[in-house]
């Protein structure tokens, strides 16, 4: 995809923008920042040791999707995406991590045994203690018995693990770069849908082959039009940004995010002097 | 494009965590082919393989513990304070190197001794010691804590100057990060108070230093002040009650 796209790179490096927005659209919009081209081509280093070099950074670019709403094809548009959240390098392991932490809270932990203390009984003692010949006992419930409590038995308890906020943020970083690594992120103009019927929605899913797919949507909560119907159609899930986690960006093959989603992750996941 | 690293796409399936970072539990009791099996790494017999907690840390199994054989003594003044001594020999050689400069508008504190290396922890404040006071050739302007007379001799026959402040445990953290927004408390203690108005000491609230140093950089119109009023002492005396005459 890329290769093709090369000629359009440098047709987008030209323009500017006012303010220091990164993810702008292609050749239809007449302005696009030049704040990282700017900073590539900074004066050298000065001799003061508080200064550091930023590395050369290209935003890296993803074609954009026809909308849901829309019936004609896009012009073919560019979307250029902050590469500290799309282009990370791959981390299986922070990816591992932040899986197993997020399963681990959904652990309901209730399993639940009565200790010798709480089993139903007397405390009376059994048998004599010397005399019958055979083991010496106290109540009926001790845990050698049957029918007695269990000696180190599950109790309820809290599974929950605490992960580190930033390898958390780390691990967004490293999903959403390796959905856009396998070609399996799509950025939408917007997530919309103007009645709440499915089956045009399940029909049109099916023509842009978007089946097994998670969309993502940048508002507090999504279009209710689309949720009505997108509600029924099978492999096909809507969320918003705000809710998505790490777990469902790996569960499923593909991501569609709309532009605010993509503005929402560039904010909460970019670093802070790019904005 | 270049070939993908990865011929499936990531997904739950083939995550793995990074390798030497899970460490299986030590498992006792379960079996021979774990090494932990049978008595669980607690040996044979004795009170050490019975449940519960063992003996207490310095039982000496009756005998009189090593802890209790010897009366206790003292107290612990938790007045005291432990001042960081540098000696004279030590600025001088900072000076040399380069490492700390001074002025009588910057005067060499805590905050320089301890970024310059010349003082690795400053505890309650620095004290001037006179070790090494024959390779002082700078004039230094110095304002520590304390200062022995033999250091306040060497430094004011080079023409430097030595003026001894008082700083609590808040002062002197806000002069070590360089802050000055914060007012620097006046003693509250006795002890300090009668300290820091002796001339001997060179110490900030004395009126004699004060005729020396009025010029200069150094002196702020706030000690004036405290040492007007917590010098009071001085001019004060007891109330004697006058005898009455016997009325015969």
């Amino acid at each position: 995809m890329l290769k093709s796209t090369l000629p359009r790179l440098q047709a987008l490096a030209k323009n500017t923008l006012k303010h220091g927005r990164i993810r702008r659209f292609g050749p239809s919009l007449t302005k696009v920042t030049q704040l990282k081209l700017k900073r590539a081509a900074a004066p050298p280093l000065q001799s003061s040791p508080s200064l550091k070099a930023l590395p050369v950074s290209r935003p890296v670019y993803v074609s954009l999707t026809t909308p849901l709403h829309s019936k004609e094809q896009a012009e073919d548009q560019l979307v250029a995406l902050n590469p500290t959240v799309f282009h990370q390098p791959i981390r299986r392991d922070i990816l591992h991590l932040c899986v197993i932490q997020y399963r681990d809270s959904l652990r309901q932990g209730s399993a639940n045994t009565k200790t010798r203390g709480e089993v139903r009984g007397s405390g009376r003692k059994i048998r004599p203690q010397k005399g019958s010949g055979r083991a010496r006992l106290g109540d009926a419930q001790s845990p050698m018995l049957r029918g007695g409590g269990v000696a180190f038995g599950p109790k309820p308890r809290d599974f929950s693990t605490k992960l580190p906020r930033k390898v958390i943020q780390m691990g967004m970083r490293v999903a959403l770069s390796s959905k856009v690594q396998d070609s399996n992120l799509g950025v939408m103009e917007t997530l919309d849908w103007p009645t709440g019927k499915t089956r045009e929605l399940a029909r049109k899913i099916e023509a842009l082959k978007l089946k097994n797919t998670l969309f993502i949507t940048g508002e507090d909560e999504a279009p209710i039009m689309l949720q009505r119907a997108m509600r029924n159609v099978p492999m096909v899930r809507l969320t918003t940004s705000k809710q998505v986690n790490i777990y469902d960006m790996l569960k499923w093959p593909r991501v569609m995010l709309d532009t605010k989603a993509v503005d929402f992750f560039e904010q909460t996941l970019g670093k802070a002097h790019q904005q | 494009m270049a070939s993908k690293a990865s011929i499936s796409r990531i997904s739950l399936a083939n995550l793995s965590p990074a390798r030497g970072s899970l460490h299986k539990q030590k498992r006792v009791g379960r079996g021979q082919g774990s090494n932990h099996g049978g008595t669980a790494g607690r040996g044979h017999n004795g009170q050490n393989s019975r449940s519960g907690a063992g003996i207490k840390p310095g039982f000496e199994g009756g005998q009189t513990p090593i802890t209790k054989l010897f009366p206790k003594r003292g107290f612990v003044n938790q007045n005291e304070k432990v001042w960081a001594p540098v000696n004279l020999e030590r600025i001088q050689h900072w000076i040399n190197l380069g490492r700390i400069s001074c002025s009588p508008e910057k005067p060499i504190t805590a905050r320089e001794l301890l970024l310059s290396g010349c003082i690795h922890d400053v505890h309650d404040g620095i004290k001037v010691l006179g070790d090494g006071a024959e390779f002082l050739t700078s004039k230094i302007y110095i304002t520590p804590s304390r200062a022995s007379k033999t250091a306040i001799q060497a430094i004011e026959e080079l023409g430097g100057q030595v003026v001894c402040k008082y700083y609590n445990p808040l002062a002197l953290r806000d002069c070590i990060k360089g802050r000055t927004d914060r007012i620097e408390a006046a003693p509250t203690r006795r002890q300090d108070i009668v300290w820091y108005g002796k001339f001997q000491n060179r110490g900030y609230l004395s009126s004699e230093l004060h005729k020396k140093i009025k010029t200069t950089p150094v002196f702020q119109e706030r000690w004036k002040l405290l040492s007007d009023q917590l010098g009071q002492w001085q001019k004060q005396d007891f109330d004697y009650e006058k005898k009455k005459k016997k009325q015969t």
